[in-house]
């Protein structure tokens, strides 16, 4: 489902990661730990089409999803203005009712994202993330954060995704590395 | 092209009417230029050169006030990266180069009342100062949302969207204030086909800037 081979990103001189390989299947996990600053969120950026890499290619044979901490949503839209939004982007019907209550905002669902806490818009940007039903779910600090219903919110996505797809997560959480059928150690 | 230009225009509308933080900015700007000018000009007649080169700054500077924002905004609230995973660039293109150019329309309309209530300007061809005047919308909604995506990466993308945007602004402010100072001219000194050429010249000057701006964003809109 996600294939990765000869990857590279440099910035300027530095380089981030190298000659990185690896290929993902059905019920994969892949947790890739690092320091901050290690290039763990520029590696699954790259992953996702945000950033190109310097060298290598990555070849994603499925619809792939994407949540991060950076990720910013916008603060005068409502939680279902949000999932309205990108359901008409994507070309995909509106069920943005089934989402919200799956990441636990219905009851904010009319609620506008600047109101929201750091908690919130992590679920507003895992229900957007999934909105697309992907096969391959990339993940950056997703408990970074939430409480403790959040982060079990999480693990149950996670635990949902494996079923029928591949997962990437980025994390320095210990509890989150439980979920690793791979790990990948960026060192800088 | 896909009906995704018009959920980007939709959000831009909905963000703007909540927030209102550029249209009051531009508003503002626009408002109190007239009423300086006409201040300024109290007690005498303005000629239809002046008046045509006095209209034209206020629209300019409101375009450069408020225009680039639409783009800039995205990175600076960090949701440019949420925008790029959901849509495809020439939909955010249309979407952000539409609502400027609503935006465009609404700002010279408040603008072009207040003129020409506060100066008493006569008018001699009205078909030709709305040609200009929605030329000058066009042209100013591609060529200012081209600047934007341009400068979208940069560090310091304010300054430099408003530098990279002189160049391309000087040709059609001159445009601009050809044919609205033949538009303005009630003694009829000037060559009334000459202001329709300007006119004719804006338009196909803001056709251009958005054809253009849709195959250029593509390349500069992603990473």
């Amino acid at each position: 489902m996600l294939g990765v081979s000869n990857l590279g990103k440099r910035y300027g001189s530095r380089w981030l990661f190298r000659n990185l390989g690896f290929r993902l299947g059905s019920g994969d996990c892949l947790v890739v730990l690092g320091e901050n600053g290690s290039g763990k969120s520029t590696l699954l950026k790259t992953l996702v089409g945000l950033l190109t890499p310097t060298e290598g290619k990555v070849e994603a044979k499925a619809k792939v999803g994407y949540s991060a901490l950076d990720l910013a949503v916008y603060p005068a839209l409502s939680a279902r203005e949000h999932l309205e939004l990108s359901g008409e982007l994507r070309g995909i019907p509106n069920d943005a009712d089934r989402l919200l209550d799956y990441v636990g905002l219905s009851r904010a669902a009319d609620q506008l994202a600047q109101e929201f806490s750091t908690g919130m818009r992590a679920r507003l940007k895992m229900a957007i993330a999934l909105q697309a039903a992907p096969q391959v779910l990339v993940l950056d600090e997703p408990g970074a954060g939430l409480d403790e219903v959040g982060r079990n919110l999480i693990s149950r996505v996670v635990e949902d995704q494996l079923k029928m797809g591949v997962v990437v997560l980025a994390t320095n959480d210990p509890q989150e590395r439980r979920f690793a059928s791979f790990e990948l150690e960026i060192k800088s | 092209m896909k009906a995704g230009w018009i959920a980007i225009l939709r959000k831009e509308i909905k963000s703007e009417l909540r927030q209102k933080s550029g249209l009051v900015t531009t508003l503002l700007f626009g408002i109190f230029a007239v009423i300086t000018i006409s201040f300024a000009t109290f007690d005498l007649a303005i000629s239809p050169q002046l008046a045509a080169g006095l209209l034209g700054v206020a629209m300019l500077f409101s375009a450069i006030v408020g225009l680039p924002r639409v783009i800039l905004v995205e990175e600076e609230q960090g949701t440019g990266d949420l925008l790029r995973l959901l849509a495809q660039p020439e939909d955010v293109f249309w979407g952000k180069a539409i609502y400027n150019l609503l935006f465009m329309v609404a700002t010279t309309i408040a603008i072009s009342v207040l003129f020409f209530g506060f100066t008493h300007m006569g008018l001699r061809n009205l078909p030709l100062l709305l040609l200009c005047l929605s030329g000058a919308c066009m042209a100013y909604a591609g060529t200012v949302t081209l600047c934007g995506a341009l400068v979208a990466h940069a560090s310091n993308r304010t300054a430099l969207a408003g530098v990279l945007a002189v160049p391309l602004l000087l040709p059609l402010s001159f445009m601009a204030v050809s044919g609205l100072r033949v538009a303005l001219d009630v003694n009829e000194a000037f060559n009334l086909t000459r202001g329709f050429i300007s006119g004719i010249g804006l338009v196909l000057y803001g056709a251009a800037t958005l054809s253009v701006g849709s195959y250029l964003f593509a390349a500069v809109w992603k990473r």
